[in-house]
């Protein structure tokens, strides 16, 4: 009887006892580092929402590292006997990939906010260049490689706005940066052509200010063609009373050296010939006494000097004709009109009307500011 | 002295049988695992960068998870079993997601393709019938310069079809596509202008 008392006892107790080293187990286990891990993880999620994989990679990088590191040592921890884990490392861990990640994505918004106005600014500046480089040189005869640099300057810098507007602002950036590279320089080698071109403008100035003051002088008509703006302007004692636009030959730039090179000539000339019906093919015809005495000399000094050939002809038949008004630059070197502005023209003018044309009435540097 | 020893193995048989109450889910891990992979084979992290994101975040989640229930002294990893099944869902949605999208893409870029060399075609016609008058073709340099250039852009886009690269493709095409409708533009305002009459067509 006694003997049963107590295996009773001891089960009583048992079964008093082991809750309580249940829970006394429970307590002493180590408290596992779960809170530190689900902030980094949050961190490197948020880092990762504000694409800090691109923006601030190698602090996005070192935050999953760190991470990782955390995870390894968690495991390596959890093979231990349950009362030996220290789980001090993985907190260590996880605590610096959580700073990271919110390092990575604090700097990521702000690289991502740097980028996005650095593009848009360079955005307008490079749309204002292209529209510059359109305005100056759309007509203007570019070699053929800064043509093929300027083509591909606005289709990257196209390309890089496609990009931009699907929020990849990096891809964005690297188009636009060799867009950049490209149309800049074009520019530059163009503009260098360009300030070439208006050397001669003190010499434009004088013939067009002697032109005017002939006019006013002669209470007559003058005429001047402005090669750059493509405009032909009608005089009467100084004064402007028309203006019509005007197409040129397509190697306008510069002024007349041969027969056959498609310029232009720049000079004081005036009204040899007046020609219409079945005298001229071009509606109506003004012929010009090109080459002039200048012409002339100038033409002379580069055959014997060797820049031309001593077989070249100076050329001739320059005149202002209608059937213009095709929007490009098409004659063989004479100016050509739209039919109803010769009209206007044929009848104002006669044999012997000054006709001035210049490289540009405007300077170059007037013409940048525009 | 008996009674002692058999109290004692019975407290360390009653905490073996507490403690091994749950398993590690070894298999539905590298289930989900794999299918993560697919997702990532199927270029998820290209056309469905939010869904693959998310999945990427729900198993490191997971993993967390199964390391807080190793580290207790009675696991429990039924809500960890729960949410593998969960991610190993939304993996293969994301797969499947991922290749719906880039055929969209692939098929956005063929339609694309063939739109803009009907457009080059075009404008190749167009340019034989611009404004020349008695000179040669010039005065349209500029705009042949632009044609070549859409020629070369397309391509590489077409290079970028090939390599599978359908996104990069399809933004160079419409960059292409943009220019060589200016061009048709031009080139039809140019001719309407010369000759009074507007080409038809696009």
């Amino acid at each position: 009887m006694k003997k049963g008392w107590r295996w009773v006892s001891v089960i009583i107790i048992i079964i008093i006892s082991a809750p309580l080293v249940i829970l006394l187990l429970i307590h002493l286990t180590p408290e596992p580092p779960a809170a530190g891990m689900e902030k980094a993880r949050k961190a490197i999620a948020e880092a990762e929402a504000v694409n800090a994989s691109t923006y601030s990679r190698k602090l996005y990088d070192e935050a999953l590292a760190l991470y990782d590191s955390a995870m390894v040592s968690w495991q390596r921890q959890n093979r231990r006997f349950i009362y030996f884990r220290n789980f001090d490392e993985v907190a260590g861990y996880a605590g610096r990939s959580e700073s990271r990640a919110l390092e990575a994505a604090e700097n990521s918004s702000a690289m991502s906010t740097n980028l996005e106005n650095r593009i848009r600014k360079k955005y307008t500046i490079l749309n204002r260049l292209s529209a510059e480089i359109d305005t100056l040189f759309g007509t203007y005869p570019l070699n053929a490689e800064i043509r093929n640099r300027i083509s591909r300057g606005k289709l990257l810098l196209k390309e890089s706005e496609i990009l931009y507007d699907n929020g990849d602002y990096f891809s964005a950036y690297r188009k636009l940066t060799d867009s950049e590279n490209l149309l800049t320089a074009s520019y530059e080698h163009a503009s260098s052509d360009l300030k070439d071109y208006f050397k001669a403008y003190s010499t434009w100035k004088k013939w067009i200010d002697k032109t005017l003051n002939d006019s006013r002088s002669s209470h007559s008509y003058s005429i001047i063609i402005d090669k750059f703006s493509r405009k032909c302007l009608v005089y009467l004692r100084g004064k402007m009373k028309y203006e019509f636009n005007a197409e040129l030959g397509s190697n306008w730039v510069g002024n007349k050296r041969l027969k056959g090179d498609k310029a232009t000539p720049e000079g004081m000339y005036r009204i040899a010939g007046k020609f219409e019906g079945g005298k001229t093919k071009y509606y109506k015809a003004l012929l010009l006494n090109y080459p002039n005495d200048d012409d002339r000399e100038r033409f002379l000094s580069e055959v014997k000097n060797g820049t031309l050939p001593s077989t070249a002809s100076i050329g001739g038949l320059i005149e202002i004709h209608g059937q213009g008004g095709k929007g490009v630059d098409w004659t063989e070197g004479c100016i050509a009109l739209q039919d109803k502005a010769m009209d206007v023209l044929y009848r104002l003018v006669r044999k012997g009307t000054p006709v001035t044309i210049v490289g540009s009435m405007i300077d170059l540097q007037s013409i940048l500011k525009r | 002295m008996k009674n002692k020893v058999f109290m004692g193995l019975a407290a360390i048989a009653m905490v073996a049988v507490l403690s091994s109450c749950g398993k590690k889910p070894q298999a539905e891990i590298d289930a989900t695992n794999a299918a993560i992979t697919a997702a990532q084979t199927a270029e998820a992290a290209v056309y469905v960068p939010d869904e693959f994101t998310a999945v990427q975040d729900s198993m490191k989640t997971i993993m967390s998870e199964v390391q807080v229930q190793e580290s207790k002294l009675f696991k429990n990893f039924g809500d960890v079993k729960t949410k593998l099944a969960a991610t190993l869902t939304l993996a293969n949605k994301a797969a499947v997601d991922a290749a719906a999208k880039k055929e969209e893409v692939k098929q956005e870029v063929d339609t694309m393709m063939t739109d803009i060399k009907a457009v080059i075609d075009e404008n190749g016609t167009l340019m034989k019938r611009a404004p020349r008058g008695k000179e040669g073709a010039a005065v349209l340099e500029a705009m042949k310069t632009d044609m070549a250039t859409v020629a070369a852009s397309v391509t590489e886009a077409q290079g970028l079809n090939d390599q599978g690269k359908y996104m990069d493709a399809l933004n160079k095409l419409k960059a292409a596509k943009e220019k060589a409708d200016g061009i048709n533009t031009e080139l039809k305002d140019a001719i309407e202008k010369a000759t009074g009459r507007r080409p038809g067509g696009k």
